[in-house]
């Protein structure tokens, strides 16, 4: 994607999320997270994206 | 009593001017006018310079008696620069405004984002200067006072009714010593946010309100600082909130900050509120200097527009016509091309030289322009002041990655405001350049030339191009005009510049030199080659031959465009 595309595909994410609901946004994310996951090369590279996306989620807390 | 430190008035000293009664007879000015513009802020200022440009006399109708107070619109883009300046306002700007190039964007103390707004050695200005609004006007005020021949500004003059019918405009007015009414051929209504106009016409703007607020706070401070957009997401200072930072002339920094959900907008303007956060923020920024308040407001997003800008004989433009969001500088800017675009349009109509049909591509263009700027500024606010959780937990998500993950920083970038194209326009001509370089609708690019007449060498710029009516570019190898080309006796409503692609030949006179051989490339120009500009710096046609398409065939073509009912051409396309 080049950055107007992911631009486009962040504020479609952010409107579906919208729509969704509070409520349910974690279960969206999480929907979303497995059908992105599946597309990972490996067991290894989805290891990789799953700690990266975990790094300093509070960072508050880390420093 | 309080413990921050005291108000301070701007670093500007705003004249007030008296009402004047026009010679009336039965409550009704005799004279009839041809423009009146109603509203002297920068919009009805540029209009009226832009008109006068033009030998096109205006009336400005302002309710007020002297040029804004407050923090209002502060940042000038290029495209803005370029049109002051062939207002003959341009020196004001260059002295008094702060250039800048880019800017910063922190989440919790980090840096996340540094961007660069576009800028080479090619350029004429800078990507954006900043000055405080009141100076903006008073600038333009100045340009409108030396047109005094062409320009009446009558302050203190409010409308409280108008009526049109097809012959023109009828405009009743109140000021201190009476109210009268006035006609007037044609109406711009470029009084602002809360036209009168376009309530008593009863037309209503459509589109979305955010609800997120904003508390705008200038403040005094002496700080060597350099003028950059400084946005501090998340701050230690005040955490949840974001906060912006812009520098001023005359060392008034300008604070926005958002206010967190449930925040009573009227108690967070309260001094006792806002000078603390003030204050942690300076503390955070390590900025040491002693500062004084000088003014308090709260903004809120609007991204709303009318649905076309000419309504018979009235144009809106500006704010009146469109509200567009304050994140990425489009309020100001889009107001400014507003005024470019309708004053040569009218200009044209009411010397007789275009059909009325003309202003409604004046309207199609920018309602194009204005759809382009609120989709822009849209996503800007949906960054900025989040109008949902989602869009607030995404940003929080961009946020605290874009340190790691370089390729997610683009989502932070401001999208400052950038040229239009009107690739719709019903004015585009034909296009047998191929894909190379501007196409019809587009701003010519930016490009240092050299002028040379009778033997003088003199620098210039493309974009000084504009400005002058239609301008037909002929582009050869040594500047020598093609036969075709050469002025005949009759009158012609284009002006020719010869361009040299290589070394002039040394017995032309008044030829621009591509001396840095930038033009093949930057506006896919070739020998023999044709390029007409609009007087607003828009490409309108590019023809490959000067042999075939002389000037004779040239002037034809446009005097058709400009006599044609595009009306049924004029489908606004977003």
């Amino acid at each position: 994607m080049n950055s107007s595309e992911l631009d486009q595909a962040y504020t479609h994410l952010c409107h579906t999320m919208t729509r969704i609901g509070e409520p349910d946004a974690q279960l969206f994310l999480a929907r979303l997270a497995l059908l992105a996951m599946n597309r990972f090369d490996d067991a290894q590279a989805a290891k990789a994206w799953i700690d990266a996306a975990a790094a300093d989620v509070s960072p508050e807390v880390g420093r | 009593m309080a413990n921050y430190p005291d108000f301070v008035p701007y670093p500007f000293q705003a004249e007030r001017h008296l009402a004047r009664h026009p010679i009336c007879t039965d409550g009704l000015e005799d004279q009839r006018h041809r423009v009146l513009i109603a509203g002297g802020g920068p919009v009805g200022f540029a209009t009226a310079l832009g008109l006068a440009k033009q030998g096109v006399a205006s009336v400005v109708l302002e309710a007020d008696d002297s040029v804004c107070f407050g923090s209002r619109a502060i940042c000038v883009s290029r495209r803005s620069l370029e049109i002051l300046h062939r207002l003959g306002v341009g020196a004001g700007f260059d002295s008094i405004g702060l250039p800048w190039t880019g800017g910063r964007s922190f989440y919790q103390g980090q840096e996340v984002l540094r961007f660069e707004m576009p800028q080479d050695d090619n350029q004429q200005f800078a990507p954006m200067v900043n000055m405080a609004q009141y100076s903006i006007e008073q600038t333009l005020l100045d340009g409108v006072q030396a047109n005094a021949n062409l320009i009446d500004v009558r302050w203190q003059t409010a409308v409280t009714g108008m009526s049109q019918d097809e012959a023109g405009v009828s405009l009743a007015v109140k000021t201190p010593t009476g109210a009268y009414q006035l006609h007037t051929d044609w109406l711009v209504a470029a009084d602002g946010g809360r036209s009168a106009i376009r309530e008593t016409m009863g037309l209503r703007l459509q589109g979305t309100s955010y609800e997120g607020r904003y508390v705008i706070v200038d403040i005094l401070m002496k700080s060597p600082r350099p003028a950059e957009r400084l946005a501090y997401f998340d701050p230690p200072c005040n955490p949840g909130s974001t906060v912006l930072v812009h520098k001023q002339p005359g060392d008034v920094w300008r604070i926005d900050y958002q206010l967190r959900d449930g925040e009573d907008p009227d108690q967070a303007i309260l001094p006792e509120q806002v000078m603390p956060r003030v204050q942690s923020l300076l503390d955070m920024m390590g900025e040491t200097a002693p500062w004084n308040p000088i003014w308090v407001g709260l903004y809120k997003a609007n991204a709303l527009t009318l649905e076309r800008y000419r309504h018979g004989r009235v144009l809106f433009a500006g704010d009146a016509a469109h509200l567009v969001p304050i994140f990425g500088v489009r309020g100001f800017n889009s107001g400014i091309d507003d005024a470019d675009n309708l004053s040569w349009k009218l200009g044209q109509v009411v010397s007789g030289c275009a059909a009325p049909a003309l202003l409604d591509t004046y309207s199609s263009e920018r309602v194009a322009a204005t759809h382009e700027n609120l989709s822009y500024g849209t996503k800007s606010t949906e960054f900025m002041a989040p109008p949902s959780f989602a869009f607030d937990l995404m940003r929080r998500a961009v946020l605290s990655l874009a340190v790691a993950h370089p390729e997610l920083r683009s989502l932070i970038n401001p999208r400052q405001s950038a040229p239009i194209t009107y690739s719709a326009s019903p004015l585009n001509g034909p296009d047998e350049w191929g894909a190379l370089g501007p196409r019809p609708g587009t701003v010519l690019p930016e490009c240092p030339l050299t002028q040379i007449s009778a033997s003088a060498h003199r620098a210039v710029f493309l974009s000084d191009q504009a400005g002058h009516g239609f301008k037909a570019l002929v582009f050869t190898a040594d500047g020598v005009l093609p036969p075709a080309w050469r002025r005949g006796d009759g009158e012609s409503s284009v002006a020719v510049q010869a361009v040299a692609l290589d070394a002039p030949h040394p017995d032309v006179d008044d030829v621009l030199w591509d001396h840095t051989g930038q033009l093949p490339q930057l506006l896919g120009a070739r020998l023999g080659g044709v390029l007409l500009i609009r007087p607003d710096g828009h490409v309108m046609a590019r023809w490959r031959d000067a042999n075939d398409q002389g000037l004779a065939a040239v002037s034809t073509w446009l005097q058709q465009r400009l006599t044609a009912d595009l009306s049924t051409s004029t489908g606004v396309t977003a």
